[in-house]
């Protein structure tokens, strides 16, 4: 599987300097690159046997001889949880190659050549396993997207590619600093060769961690470059702008795929590699992130252009996966990193239905369209779909990231000993249930007034555009749209396929923050103990009426020793009518 | 071959299997005839769902209670977190439950293990049940659908969106049926909100008119209100019990499973009142009970089959069933029990309320609706199996008697040129001879006159509350609310006659949009119509005489626990309880009659006198709900949002600009190096990065 890896990562590539050369076919012969990487990707995902071991590894000696002081590797390789995010960069970029076929006429060929050396540079950041490497491929994906923002992009374009680029810079210098940081903590204190392996340093830091004050130094410098890149609130303020002026191929990705660079940051570096960092901050960062939820919400409520609404519930949404990235049990981190891979679905999507929308009528405003769904009922069905998944309509895939992540939450809240937090956390659990509700007011308020209701399209178009007036999506826009509601269906149906392949990886990557957790609450939690799971799975039985636990949610039971089921008697009590009882014998048990 | 787990994978099977094929081949194939696939599907539907209920009877007529689980597939599963948990258990002082110490031979069971306790694994099924209470639903669903359905033949009959009207219906039929027989909350949940997407999809149906766009969105929005309090219900649960399921699995218990309901294992206290309000809030949203029940009126924008089938008989109602399906949760927490009869009780009295001053008749039985919810809702609050089984008994009656009332309706509809408004029509009884009969029929069920439907389940319900009001330590609110029932009673019973009068009697008014074409509705129209009245006719009574309907309900797992007492034959104490809603309800009749029908001008002293008091403008104005929300929560929220937006733009987005002029100053300094070439910048950026891995290798 190596070489196929190798291969998928780098063909784009190869595909880039083909569409560069081809001239007017470039958009042609993008297509077919991104089909192949598409399909080879759908191979690896197959191929994926499960468990928490990385598969398709390639290891190659790159700088330092053997026996020097560093070790820096060519080093690549899937897990469970780039996995998904590896596929769905595939997928996306042939979707981006789709929506761009029409809208992109000057200078094609460099076009979607930057459109696929952007997706070696996604692929490869997610399939590195050698910081250096990982650090490459992060910096690499910037260059081609700073480029497509700023010569195909809208009025303001130089700004926004200004900006995002600089932005992200100035983060990622940091982070690189953190990471930098990490390989000589660990060279210094393990002895030997620096190496640069994150399989390595993961699994030695996890045995030996960091001194505190250097994990709190190393997840700021991480914490900088990352949160920016999620983003986090307050520091989000480029994403807006950078979505707006992006040509659409650019926000599918940026949206889709880029994001999710700093999202799987987190859970690839700060939680194995600075766990108790994480969990020292664990207030604040859910604390920020559920912040981003609602504040992303609200001004998504207020936005007049679709697009910046959609980029605003990105902000929205993000907050969701690291909220669940950030609860620190597994229900949390595989909704977050499940929602990952459904946000890029979802959004990407919808930021190519505005661009099918504003290649139609030159406009995003909502306020200049209406009632489009009696012209072009395909168009509205599929953007009806994409909204529905984005504001977690059960059945389709975003519900189910958003309601696992949303269990791990109210689990640590609750449940799994909040120590010393449980106010805090439980304030913060509804806060974030209470962004699902505002989630839908925006995307359906969207929806009815640009679909529903009268028609209504703008004026300047039918002066200015085409004689004919503009069609319903054609079978190459519902191909790309279509692509993605088929898996939206089946994240929402069975989740499980997904779910089981990221599940051990997960919880591998899980496993140091759940220590350091109970390292330094320890404390806290043996001295003001509450049973995290009241012992009712047992069979154990209290008096029903007016049982009153030690505190809410104190164990309802008052005698925890006897075996389940055994010696049964209605407790005098009990609601249940003794004859009820007397018959349990012949009841039905399958 | 067709055994329990076949029919109850069988009922909405079929149903999915007839909207696929309804989309795929209506709009080329079918065209005109996109109904066959429904229409066969559902009532194939319906003899599964009598053949399921038969069966389940012979099977749980020996059984304390019964429950038979079908497994589909499995839909997720995330282990918990064992790690944690040992090392939690490693970490801790070791101290005993709530600080009390140790007792030898507790420690592995019961002492510091207790706090090392893995969180237990998430696992969900797609797991379908068979008891009585979801077979009776199945029964009543699938019933009314099938007959909505043939309606529907003739009433959008030409429509443009034909198929797509039956697509909608059929995935409905589907989402319900998978509704009332889901085994676990997660599954519930779904299908909850998927019912609710066929009723967002159904108001909007006609999109272009941006009523029905905005109603549409409104209803899905005020549920989403209520779905917030259900979810977090559903987080609490999985928190508290460790399990989403109803039934027991070879994990543990279920949260609602046979042994956990014969056991008494509930956890109580705060918590148990939590998940019962927030819960009902869930239901209040679906139920469209107070303060959740703005949305149900303007939901009347859709087709009105639609507001028979979903926004009356059987789509409202899930709010209902949850309850009942939770009762032995609610059992727990007399407190929350309590607000649930409340809040039935007062929604009961409002919606009626403001029925008696509507004057578009689907709004009438909108707010009807609302009204006889909130009885069922205070059936249930009543607690205990008799209130219970009476919120059932009134569900399944309601279902036949307010989907006559809805069919009815749109006959009207159909015949007038779509015009609804009661001050604009009159008369119709020659023009309509059957819908008036039928719908003569339906009303006085409505007003719950003996020996119909109404009659008997309302009557339940109030005897019900009646018999809490005297148990020692409840009767407080329960009296009250048991003479607010009666008060209730004699309001319904005024506005359905109200609108019967005005429309089918006095002097013939037929609208001009009617045209020419004022004629009664077609057969495929009126033979729903008169087998809906029949089974208002009959059903009431049948079900309370033999109480089969009690005894039967009585075997599902979460009803069990209530214990068998309390309702079955027609007791002599239900007497008193049926003289004085007998007596409400014809007095209400009487006002109806006198004021609409004998003399207008008591009519005008009516009407002054209540106008003086202030009551007819609440009603006409339905208590102002909607512009307190708007003034309340929709403003401000969105207020809130501008300002946050202003904000985002102007303060957070300006300060970072600002960081960005402090380099600017230092840029001027190096700008003789730098050209401002962005690509540059990259260039030289990644140059520092080989220099630092050249300085690495080299030391």
């Amino acid at each position: 599987m190596a070489p196929l890896l190798l291969a998928t990562i780098f063909l784009p590539a190869v595909g880039a300097i083909l569409a560069a050369a081809s001239g007017q076919r470039a958009r042609q012969s993008a297509l077919v690159t991104s089909l192949f990487v598409l399909a080879m990707s759908a191979v690896l995902v197959v191929g994926f046997p499960g468990g928490a071991e990385p598969f398709a590894v390639l290891d190659l000696p790159w700088f330092g001889a053997a026996g020097g002081p560093v070790d820096i590797r060519f080093s690549l390789g899937l897990d469970g949880l780039s996995l998904w995010l590896f596929a769905l960069s595939a997928l996306l970029t042939v979707v981006a190659v789709l929506v761009s076929w029409e809208a992109i006429t000057e200078g094609a060929g460099t076009f979607y050549a930057l459109l696929l050396l952007l997706e070696t540079g996604m692929l490869g950041v997610f399939a590195a396993r050698d910081v250096i490497l990982f650090f490459i491929f992060f910096e690499f994906t910037l260059v081609p997207l700073f480029f497509l923002i700023g010569f195909w992009g809208s009025e303001d374009r130089r700004r926004a590619a200004i900006k995002f680029f600089l932005f992200t810079m100035a983060g990622s210098v940091l982070t690189f600093l953190g990471l930098i940081a990490i390989v000589l903590w660990d060279s210094g204190h393990g002895g030997g060769r620096a190496t640069f392996s994150i399989a390595e340093l993961t699994r030695r830091l996890a045995e030996r961690p960091m001194d505190r004050p250097t994990q709190l130094a190393v997840f700021l410098g991480l914490f900088a470059g990352f949160a920016i890149k999620v983003p986090l609130a307050p520091l989000h303020t480029w994403l807006p702008l950078a979505h707006v002026q992006a040509p659409t191929a650019g926000s599918v990705l940026l949206a889709g795929v880029l994001l999710k660079v700093g999202s799987y940051g987190f859970v690839r570096f700060a939680l194995p590699m600075t766990p108790d960092a994480v969990v020292l901050f664990m207030p604040w960062l859910l604390g920020i992130c559920v912040a981003g939820i609602v504040y992303g919400a609200l001004v998504a409520l207020a936005q007049q252009d679709i697009k910046r609404l959609i980029a605003y519930s990105s902000v929205s949404h993000l907050g969701f996966c690291m909220l669940g990235v950030f609860a620190l049990n597994r229900l949390g981190i595989e909704g977050g990193v499940l929602q990952m891979v459904n946000h890029g679905l979802a959004t990407g999507g919808l930021f190519a239905v505005v661009g099918m929308i504003y290649e139609r009528f030159h406009t995003r405003q909502i306020d200049d369209l209406g009632g489009l769904a009696r012209q072009f009922p395909r168009l509205a069905a599929f953007m009806v779909i994409l909204s529905l998944s984005s504001i977690g309509l059960p059945g389709l895939n975003g519900f189910v990231g958003e309601f696992l992540l949303l269990l791990g939450m109210f689990q640590r809240a609750w449940a799994d000993g909040a120590a010393g937090q449980a106010a805090s956390y439980r304030v913060i659990s509804v806060l974030a249930v209470s962004g699902v509700v505002l989630g839908a007011w925006y995307m359906l308020q969207m929806v009815q007034r640009v679909f529903f209701g009268p028609l209504r399209t703008p004026g300047h178009h039918l002066r200015e555009g085409p004689a004919e007036p503009p069609a319903d999506l054609s079978l190459r826009e519902s191909f790309a749209l279509g692509l993605l509601v088929v898996f939206i269906f089946w994240i929402g149906l069975q989740p499980r396929f997904f779910l089981d392949r990221m599940s051990p990886t997960l919880a591998k990557i899980l496993a140091p923050a759940s220590q350091a957790y109970a390292r330094q609450h320890a404390a806290a939690v043996g001295a003001n103990h509450r049973a995290p799971w009241p012992d009712l799975q047992a069979g154990a039985r209290g008096p029903v009426r007016g049982v009153d636990a030690s505190g809410p949610f104190g164990p309802p039971c008052a005698d925890r020793s006897e075996p389940p089921m055994r010696g049964f008697q209605a407790s005098p009590s009990s609601p249940i009518s003794p004859p009820v009882a007397a018959r349990r014998g012949s009841m039905h048990v399958r | 071959m067709f055994s329990i787990p076949v029919l109850i994978v069988l009922i909405p099977a079929l149903a999915l299997a007839a909207t696929l094929a309804t989309a795929a081949l209506g709009p080329r194939v079918l065209r005109g005839r996109s109904h066959l696939p429904v229409v066969v599907a559902i009532l194939l539907a319906f003899l599964a769902s009598i053949g399921l209920m038969i069966q389940v009877d012979r099977e749980c007529s020996d059984r304390a209670s019964y429950e038979r689980i079908a497994t589909l597939w499995t839909w997720a599963v995330v282990p918990g977190d064992h790690q944690a948990g040992r090392t939690l258990f490693r970490a801790g002082t070791g101290g005993g439950v709530d600080g009390k110490p140790l007792e030898p031979g507790m420690k592995r069971t019961a002492g510091a293990f207790a706090e090392a306790r893995p969180s237990p694994d998430f696992r969900v099924e797609v797991a379908l049940r068979a008891d009585p209470l979801s077979s009776v639903m199945l029964v009543t669903v699938t019933f009314v659908a099938l007959l909505v359905a043939v309606y529907s033949v003739g009433y959008m009959h030409g429509d443009p969106g034909y198929w797509r009207f039956f697509t909608y219906i059929g995935l409905f039929v589907f989402s319900m049926t998978m509704l009332v027989s889901a085994s676990n909350f997660l599954l519930l949940y779904v299908f909850w909100e998927a019912v609710g997407l066929c009723s967002y999809l159904l108001i909007g149906f006609w999109y272009q008119k941006p009523e029905a766009a905005a109603a549409g969105k409104k209803a899905f929005l005020v549920n989403r209100v209520g779905d917030f309090g259900f979810a977090l219900g559903v987080f609490l649960i999985w928190t508290t019990y460790g399990s989403l399921d109803f039934h027991d699995t070879a994990g543990g218990l279920g949260v609602l499973g046979e042994q956990r309901c014969l056991s008494g294992a509930f956890a109580g206290g705060a918590v148990a009142t939590a998940i019962c309000l927030l819960l009902l809030l869930g239901a209040c949203g679906k139920s469209a009970q107070l303060p959740l029940h703005v949305w149900l009126p303007d939901a009347m924008e859709g087709p009105t089959p639609v507001s028979a089938l979903i926004h009356a008989a059987t789509m409202v109602t899930a709010g209902v069933y949850m309850v009942a399906r939770c009762a032995p949760l609610f059992a727990v927490s007399t407190q929350a029990q309590e607000v649930v009869a409340v809040v039935g009780g007062l929604t009961a009295l409002v919606g009626a309320v403001i029925a008696a001053s509507q004057v578009d008749l689907k709004r009438i039985l909108a707010y009807s609706t609302i009204s006889q919810l909130g009885y069922m809702f205070l059936g249930l609050g009543a607690g205990a199996a008799a209130g219970n089984t009476a919120g059932l008994f009134h569900l399944v009656t309601h279902a036949f008697f307010k989907g006559l009332l809805f069919l009815g309706a749109g006959s009207v509809m159909h015949g007038m040129g779509g015009v609804i408004d009661i001050r604009r029509l009159g008369g119709l009884r020659r023009r309509m001879p059957i819908t008036c009969w039928t719908f003569l029929i339906g009303c006085l069920a409505l007003a719950g006159l003996f020996p119909l439907a109404g009659f008997w389940s309302k009557d339940a319900i109030l005897a019900a509350v009646h018999q809490r009001a005297g148990e020692a330590g409840h009767a407080a609110p329960y009296a009250t609310l048991y003479w607010l029932g009666l008060v209730t009673a004699g309001v319904t019973a005024f506005y359905a006659l109200r609108a019967f009068f005005l429309v089918f009697c006095g002097p013939e008014q037929v609208p001009p949009e009617a045209g020419s074409h004022a004629h009664e509705s077609p057969r495929s129209m009126t033979v729903p119509l008169a087998i809906l009245a029949g089974a208002t006719v009959v059903a009431g009574a049948w079900l309370e005489i033999s109480g089969s309907l009690a005894r039967f309900l009585a075997s599902t797992p979460s009803l069990a626990v209530l214990g068998s007492g309390g309702h079955g034959a027609p007791s002599g104490g239900h007497l008193a309880v049926a003289a004085w809603s007998t007596a409400a309800a014809m007095a209400g009749i009487a006002l109806a009659w006198l004021m609409y029908v004998r003399s207008p001008q008591i009519r005008r002293h009516v009407v002054a006198a209540m106008d003086a008091v202030g009551l007819y403008r609440l009603s006409a104005e339905k208590f102002f709900v909607d512009q307190i929300y708007q003034m309340l929560i929709v403003w401000p929220l969105e207020g809130v949002a501008r300002l946050a937006a202003w904000l985002d733009r102007r303060v957070i987005d300006g300060l970072v600009d600002l960081m960005g002029w402090a380099p600017r100053g230092l840029g001027a300094l190096l700008r003789t190096v730098q050209a401002g070439f962005l690509p540059l910048y990259a260039l030289v950026m990644l140059l520092g990065l080989l220099l630092l891995l050249g300085t690495l290798l080299v030391s």
